[in-house]
């Protein structure tokens, strides 16, 4: 009786901690025979009918090339989409054990540099991946964010993010006198120049910017150097302390509409007049009609076209355009590496080269998606061919394509994501008044050594 | 014979089992690295004692600890107020209010509505020139300019505090029910006989008999109090601002865990937090406790 009993709870407990590991060895073999058939189609690509790809990622954006692939060869795979804000939180535990992991998984700007250097995805320099004879083929700062500290490829992404300022075509027309992008992109080039712009469209009654943060990513990327050197100290440049008197002076003068970014009134800006009392039709008497306003730009990368612009705007679809600012910069982007604990790495490395280094997959997918390519001799074949319906028919593609090309490589750190949300909320409260520049300047540090006490702060 | 005895212990084996694998060694994990600095992967490095000297210096942590105790005070002495009046309310013979169970419903509802969900209604509401707070407050005519409620220390706080009011007063409000109606009708009765007002009635019964009810209230949402997190983190940029009056213990624990890789630290803010609320706890346990036996001694005499 004691030992049924005692076999009996030992099972049970086998059970449990078996249950706590394994989460995913019950995938399908169903498919196997549906698929056969395709694969006889493709001469070039190996027969991977039925096994299992894991794929791991923050954005649904994996699901079209997924359906692509398993159609080409075959085989299943399966992704699981974590929301960003848990995607560190949970890859890390999966990737540090091995338990669970994904042969595949994406990594998002914010923490890609952090992740090279951990050894999670496998080395893409070394054989049988080479990619670096692949080097030429990619737009250089994509390519080299995907490096770890010592040289070797970690990732690859298939997208480049560079940003430009997206500014309505009317507003432009009436004050500007143009609303041709080189011209308008000339009036911008430079801080002055940006600030004069600003004044011009302040005395028509518009904003150049709908909040101070807009500004950032020039002051970043004007004097590209990275935030934190080699002797683990904190690089403040003259362009990053002007980044507060620039701030300062765009609400000083009254140059932005008080429309932080990701707020309501942001979004609402982009379509039409923002005022106080915007948006509510019964208080829309003379007063209140002082008080309206419209913003001029917004400073946004590639994707803000499709997932921040279209979607939220209706009034002035066709009316913007798309130019340069002060420097180039970019924002985001998305990178895509092995597992370097998988076990199928033969056919990870296929989704991996099918989504960076497939000519015709990406062509059908910048064409689909009007993704911007960092892969060069798609984009070269291709660009001369977008006509953008929102943009009034201006070629965003060639646009967004010539800034990346601008950016310097090399200068991202781990500590970027964080320290540039640090030294933005110090400038708003600079901005706000609440602080002096001394002051303001005294507690980023402060919260910077607070972050990382191993950083040195002047 | 005596092997039977033996039983037992396998039926509570699992409990214990997990007990100690998923409870105690996390806790003695943590503590643990509250010696070390550890980045969350690799080998931590231990400092010995320079995680709680970094604490007790640390004016971040002494603002969160501030910030949370001005939440969760204003908070909890609206919430109270609130549940108390309306369980005065309810519970008086003469006004005698029917649909009790109807209100209950009604004022447990926000209760009901994921933090996440209710984060972005308020910020939408909140929202400087689109809000209809604002517009409300506007038309009304009560302000005259728009108040950017969640870019001020104080409003932000008041904020937080509101919501947390409108959140949790239905809660408390069935609790006290529930307590008032552990109160017998008699004491009630002879009150209004002897002619008792209705405040009288409230001071020197309902309040003095709901007192175990009161300090169970207190502590559970003191232990809750100290947790804030979800509120501030999701309303503003999850760093505490405005100024940092929104960086409560929590949030800065999981700032310093999470997005600063600290979690060495973060184990010892923890560990602190645990501390203070072991001794938090027993302060009220203790003075409320010993309140309700003067009380008492009052009574019989």
């Amino acid at each position: 009786m004691k030992k049924v009993l005692s076999m009996f709870l030992l099972i049970l407990l086998v059970g449990v901690i078996a249950g706590c590991s394994d989460d995913s060895s019950t995938s399908d073999n169903g498919n196997n025979t549906d698929n056969n058939t395709n694969t006889e189609e493709n001469n070039e690509e190996k027969d991977y009918s039925g096994e299992v790809l894991k794929v791991w990622s923050f954005t649904d954006e994996l699901e079209d090339p997924i359906t692509t692939f398993e159609e080409r060869n075959g085989s299943t795979v399966e992704l699981t989409i974590v929301p960003i804000a848990d995607y560190p939180t949970k890859l890390r535990p999966a990737l540090e054990s091995g338990v669970g992991a994904p042969d595949v998984f994406t990594g998002e700007i914010a923490f890609l540099k952090e992740w090279t250097d951990r050894g999670y995805w496998e080395n893409l320099s070394a054989d049988p991946y080479n990619v670096d004879e692949w080097e030429d083929d990619y737009v250089p700062y994509v390519f080299d964010l995907g490096k770890d500290s010592e040289g070797n490829v970690r990732a690859l992404s298939w997208q480049t993010t560079p940003g430009g300022i997206f500014y309505r075509r009317s507003i432009a027309e009436e004050v500007l006198g143009t609303d041709d992008p080189a011209e308008v992109g000339e009036m911008m080039s430079s801080w002055d120049k940006m600030f004069e712009t600003g004044d011009k469209l302040k005395e028509a009654g518009y904003r150049l910017f709908p909040d101070e943060g807009a500004i950032r990513w020039f002051s970043k990327s004007e004097d590209p150097q990275p935030w934190v050197n080699e002797d683990n100290e904190l690089v403040m440049t003259e362009a990053k302390l002007n980044y507060f008197d620039h701030a300062k002076t765009l609400r000083e003068k009254d140059y932005t509409a008080f429309a932080p970014e990701w707020s309501p009134s942001w979004f609402a800006a982009m379509d039409g007049p923002v005022a106080y009392n915007g948006g509510w039709d019964e208080v829309d008497s003379e007063a209140s009609k002082d008080n309206q306003t419209e913003v001029f730009s917004y400073a946004l990368p590639t994707w803000g076209l499709h997932s921040v612009l279209k979607p939220n705007v209706e009034e002035t679809n066709g009316d913007w355009a798309v130019t340069s600012g002060p420097a180039p910069y970019f924002w985001g982007g998305t990178w895509v590496g092995i597992y370097s604990g998988s076990e199928n790495k033969d056919l990870a490395w296929e989704f991996v080269k099918m989504m960076t280094h497939d000519e015709e997959f990406l062509t059908d997918w910048a064409l689909e998606t009007g993704d911007v390519l960092s892969y060069l001799p798609v984009t070269d074949e291709i660009k001369g061919d977008f006509s953008e319906p929102f943009l009034d028919g201006q070629n965003n593609y060639e646009f967004f394509l010539e800034e990346s090309k601008k950016i310097e490589p090399g200068i991202v750190t781990k500590y970027d994501q964080q320290i540039d949300t640090l030294l933005g909320s110090k400038v708003i409260d600079y901005v706000d008044g609440k602080v002096t520049k001394e002051e303001a300047l005294e507690e980023f540090y402060k919260a910077v050594k607070n972050a990382y006490p191993e950083i040195k702060t002047p | 014979m005596k092997k039977l005895d033996y039983k037992g212990y396998y039926f509570i084996a699992p409990f214990f089992a997990i007990f100690l694998t998923f409870n105690l060694y996390p806790v003695l994990l943590t503590f643990y690295y509250t010696f070390t600095h550890y980045e969350g992967y690799g080998e931590p490095q231990f400092l010995g004692l320079d995680n709680y000297v970094r604490i007790l210096t640390d004016s971040y942590f002494l603002e969160a600890f501030i910030n949370t105790w001005q939440i969760w005070g204003l908070n909890f002495a609206l919430q109270l107020g609130i549940a108390l009046f309306l369980a005065a309310l309810f519970s008086d013979l003469r006004i005698n209010i029917k649909g009790l169970g109807f209100f209950r419903a009604i004022f447990y509802l926000p209760n009901l509505i994921t933090i996440s969900s209710v984060a972005i209604l308020f910020n939408i509401m909140l929202d400087w020139h689109y809000g209809s707070v604002n517009q409300f407050l506007l038309k009304l005519g009560i302000i005259s300019e728009p108040i950017n409620w969640l870019n001020q220390p104080f409003t932000a706080q008041a904020s937080v505090a509101l919501i947390l009011t409108w959140m949790w007063f239905g809660y408390t409000f069935i609790v006290l029910m529930a307590g008032v109606a552990g109160i017998s009708k008699e004491y009630y009765e002879a009150a209004l006989i002897d002619g008792a007002n209705r405040w009288q009635t409230f001071i020197y019964i309902t309040l003095p008999l709901l007192k175990p009810i009161m300090l169970y209230i207190m502590i559970t949402s003191l232990i809750g109090g100290l947790q804030l997190f979800d509120l501030p983190m999701l309303l503003t940029d999850g760093l505490g601002s405005p100024d940092g009056s929104l960086n409560t213990m929590v949030l800065y624990l999981y700032n310093q865990a999470f997005r600063y890789g600290n979690y060495g630290y973060a184990a010892t803010i923890a560990y602190m937090l645990f501390l203070i609320t072991v001794i938090f706890s027993g302060i009220t346990f203790k003075s409320m406790y010993r309140e309700a036996k003067v009380t008492k001694k009052r009574g019989n005499k």
